[in-house]
């Protein structure tokens, strides 16, 4: 049959339509078709990666950065596997990715060909929904319901399993207009009748108090959210996914709430009256443990967009499933209407004030002498960045440090594994935030351990010309677990000494990218213009302490307001 | 914890028994019993699980499964408005001496006779599940060869609307 589009082509168009500009992936035997068809286009840029893992990494930091789905590829067999943590870290923060993987020809599959892998069973239970296309002539329609359910309702990662024949075979089914699913028809219209009662109960607080998740920034709520709470007078505490969805120099910020959030936040979860929750899923690192504990007195109100979240771990008085933009922007038009009962909140809104700038003061760090601390260098990224920078991270310590010290000030500028808690995804996730924004700043704010879990993809931002930078805090242990293991388990540090460290700055040479061994305060932002400058990749080497603890923090069992480690706060 | 019969129908997709069950275990409830069969609507399945939770947890097993992109419907029905069948085929040990015993309690218990061997006696029975329970109960008096039984299906019961007046 010589007629239609080959399989490979219409997956082309397909992207095109989705108006996908970027791809990241690595090639592998079954792959090839669709790597040959990509090898003359000049409208999707293939960036290839040095692991699988990065690739669905990148395509997970693209689409936070952009808002846009991320699209990732990989071979059969090894190479889907090598995606899976991406997938699932994706999945978890509700983040847009559409993966494709190559699959063993039709006939080969279940005769445990070289390479296969059962992707459809593997991925099912770790992604939004996933599709195995069995024939080409489904192949638009599967790419184009891929996207449509990535990219809608709570949002997440779609696997596309493309069987090498499937790839290669023409057919002249191509699908037009939007996909139909019967049992896919996500309601993101909030209820009136219940916004009407919310918005009644949000006018009558008198210690009104926000809670926003990333559902806001994903919704692209953030500026309604801030009218919001200027109207009502409402602290915005946000969860680690939220940070960003008000500018964290707000007199109404109250930074993040949790495990190791702000002592702060945390106390007036459990002083409001009135808990308005947008976009959090009641994550146990937000909630603490005892969940009976969890504002108490407050009446909870609970906005999301997948009514499966509501009442799954915190009971609330006024569950409403809705898209948090029509959620927030309904809320302001009804309470406007209720103006006439509305209470005087001033003395509260003094009381939040208070408290901003009592944490912003508690948080101000002085330089001492020349010591090198993990809260100095990113007091001095914070200073150095500009205001459309964007900052990733990894996970632990770095992550902890970076989210009670960073200030963010817009949306989609902090970048971090939340659900997943990844190692390894703050650099791979910069790459592909550099990629969708290439005219900001990109900074990685990771620990040694995970970035040696990912370091080989210095080539990929070395070859395809993608200059992030990542900032080290070296500290030769694995430093969150070690924390746990000194507070926690009598100091044996089973398993977090690290040995062997390798030379970050030649490691960075040996690609071609900029290294430089950071060992006094006073040289951090040398150190940061010298790396913006280089113009290429760049890794600094910030030598820190190897015993330093992110604090405070709820011990395990604890309640969200019952912190250790609450030295430096103020407020107790 | 009370027994719950859940009907859901499917669109009839490579992969969405997997995906029921997968969700099943993944949020680590029990499935007592599921049967899938085809449904009035083509290219959709209905399968029929029996578990067991509170209120609670029912629900949040009727928000997991809406949320699968294949689910078109979840009910869940509620025993006293609704019709629950069980199928259940049983192979019982009879000889000439008790032969005409087993006969007679399965005529009892309105089961029919589909096989008989010189040893044994193949019982079939459709039937509410607490009767066919019984009904066991009550052969393992002569000693059970073979059990099969296919699982829950159910239907709800149409409440007619009282005409105006």
């Amino acid at each position: 049959m010589n007629e239609g589009l080959k399989g490979t082509e219409i997956v082309v168009k397909c992207l095109k339509e989705e108006k996908v500009k970027h791809l990241f992936g690595f090639p592998g035997g079954q792959l090839i078709p669709l790597y040959d068809q990509l090898y003359e286009e000049t409208d999707i840029r293939s960036i290839l990666v040095r692991h699988e893992q990065g690739a669905a990494h990148a395509a997970d930091g693209y689409a936070r950065a952009s808002g846009d789905p991320g699209v990732c590829m990989a071979t059969s067999g090894p190479g889907a596997t090598n995606l899976i943590t991406g997938l699932l870290n994706a999945t978890m923060d509700s983040i847009p990715v559409v993966a494709f993987t190559a699959q063993v020809p039709t006939k080969a599959i279940g005769t445990d060909a070289f390479q296969e892998a059962d992707t459809f069973g593997i991925t099912m239970p770790i992604t939004k929904h996933n599709f195995l296309v069995k024939s080409t002539d489904t192949l638009s329609w599967t790419i184009k319901g891929a996207f449509k359910i990535a990219n809608t309702g709570r949002k997440g990662a779609v696997v596309i399993d493309l069987p090498n024949d499937v790839q290669q075979k023409r057919s002249k089914e191509y699908h037009h207009g939007e996909v139909k699913f019967a049992g896919y028809n996500p309601s993101i219209v909030p209820n009136p009748l219940q916004l009407k009662r919310i918005a009644q109960k949000l006018v009558e607080a008198e210690r009104p108090l926000i809670l926003a998740g990333g559902g806001v920034i994903l919704a692209n709520a953030t500026e309604d959210l801030r009218i919001l709470a200027e109207y009502l007078g409402a602290g915005v505490a946000t969860t680690l996914m939220g940070k960003g969805a008000i500018p964290e120099n707000h007199p109404l910020s109250l930074g993040m709430v949790g495990m190791h959030g702000r002592l702060g936040a945390n106390k007036m979860i459990n002083n409001c009256d009135v808990l308005l929750v947008i976009g959090c899923r009641f994550s146990d690192r937000t909630t603490g443990w005892g969940l009976e504990s969890f504002a108490p007195d407050a009446i909870k109100i609970h906005c999301d967009i997948d009514s499966s979240e509501l009442n799954k771990n915190i009971p609330v008085d006024f569950p409403l499933v809705g898209d948090a933009n029509l959620v927030i922007r309904d809320l302001i038009k009804f309470i406007k209407k209720y103006e006439d009962v509305k209470k005087d909140t001033n003395i509260w809104r003094k009381r939040v004030n208070q408290l901003h700038s009592m944490c912003e003061e508690c948080e101000t760090v002085k330089p001492n002498g020349s010591k090198l601390t993990p809260e100095i260098i990113i007091k001095t990224i914070n200073n150095f960045l500009d205001d459309n920078a964007i900052v990733t991270t990894e996970v632990g310590q770095n992550q902890m440090f970076a989210a009670h010290y960073y200030i963010t000030k817009k949306p989609r500028q902090f970048i971090s594994s939340g659900g997943l808690g990844t190692m390894g995804f703050g650099f791979p996730a910069a790459i592909g935030a550099k990629v969708a924004k290439p005219e900001s700043q990109v900074l990685d704010i990771a620990g040694d351990g995970s970035f040696l879990m990912v370091c080989q993809e210095l080539a990929t931002a070395m070859s395809e010309d993608i200059p992030v930078v990542v900032a080290v805090l070296n500290n030769s242990f694995l430093g969150m677990v070690r924390q746990w293991q000194e507070l926690f388990w009598d100091k044996r540090y089973a398993g977090t000494k690290l040995g062997t460290i390798p030379d970050f700055v030649k490691l960075a040479e040996s690609f071609g990218a900029y290294g430089e061994r950071v060992e006094k305060a006073s040289d951090i932002e040398k150190a940061l213009k010298n790396a913006f400058d280089s113009g290429i990749v760049s890794v600094l080497d910030f030598k820190i302490e190897s015993e330093t603890n992110i604090l405070p923090m709820i011990p395990p069992g604890g309640r969200v307001d019952e912190m250790i480690g609450v030295g430096r706060c103020r407020h107790k | 914890m009370s027994t719950q019969i859940i009907s859901v129908l499917v669109e009839d997709e490579a992969g969405s028994l997997t995906r029921m069950s997968g969700m099943f275990s993944r949020r680590g409830i029990n499935i007592h019993s599921l049967t899938v069969s085809p449904s009035e609507k083509e290219g959709m399945s209905r399968m029929t699980i029996v578990t067991t939770g509170d209120e609670r947890e029912i629900e949040k097993v009727e928000k997991q499964l809406n949320k699968l992109i294949e689910v078109v419907k979840v009910n869940i029905l509620d025993k006293n408005t609704s019709v629950v069948r069980d199928l259940c085929l049983l192979k019982v040990y009879a000889d000439k001496e008790n032969r005409a015993e087993v006969i007679e309690i399965a005529n009892a218990f309105k089961s029919n006779i589909v096989d008989i061997s010189i040893r044994t006696i193949t019982l079939e029975i459709t039937a509410d599940p607490l009767d066919i329970d019984r009904f066991v109960e009550t052969m393992k008096n002569f000693g059970i060869k073979e059990l099969f039984r296919t699982g829950v299906t159910a239907i709800s019961r149409d409440v007619e609307k009282k005409s105006g007046g």
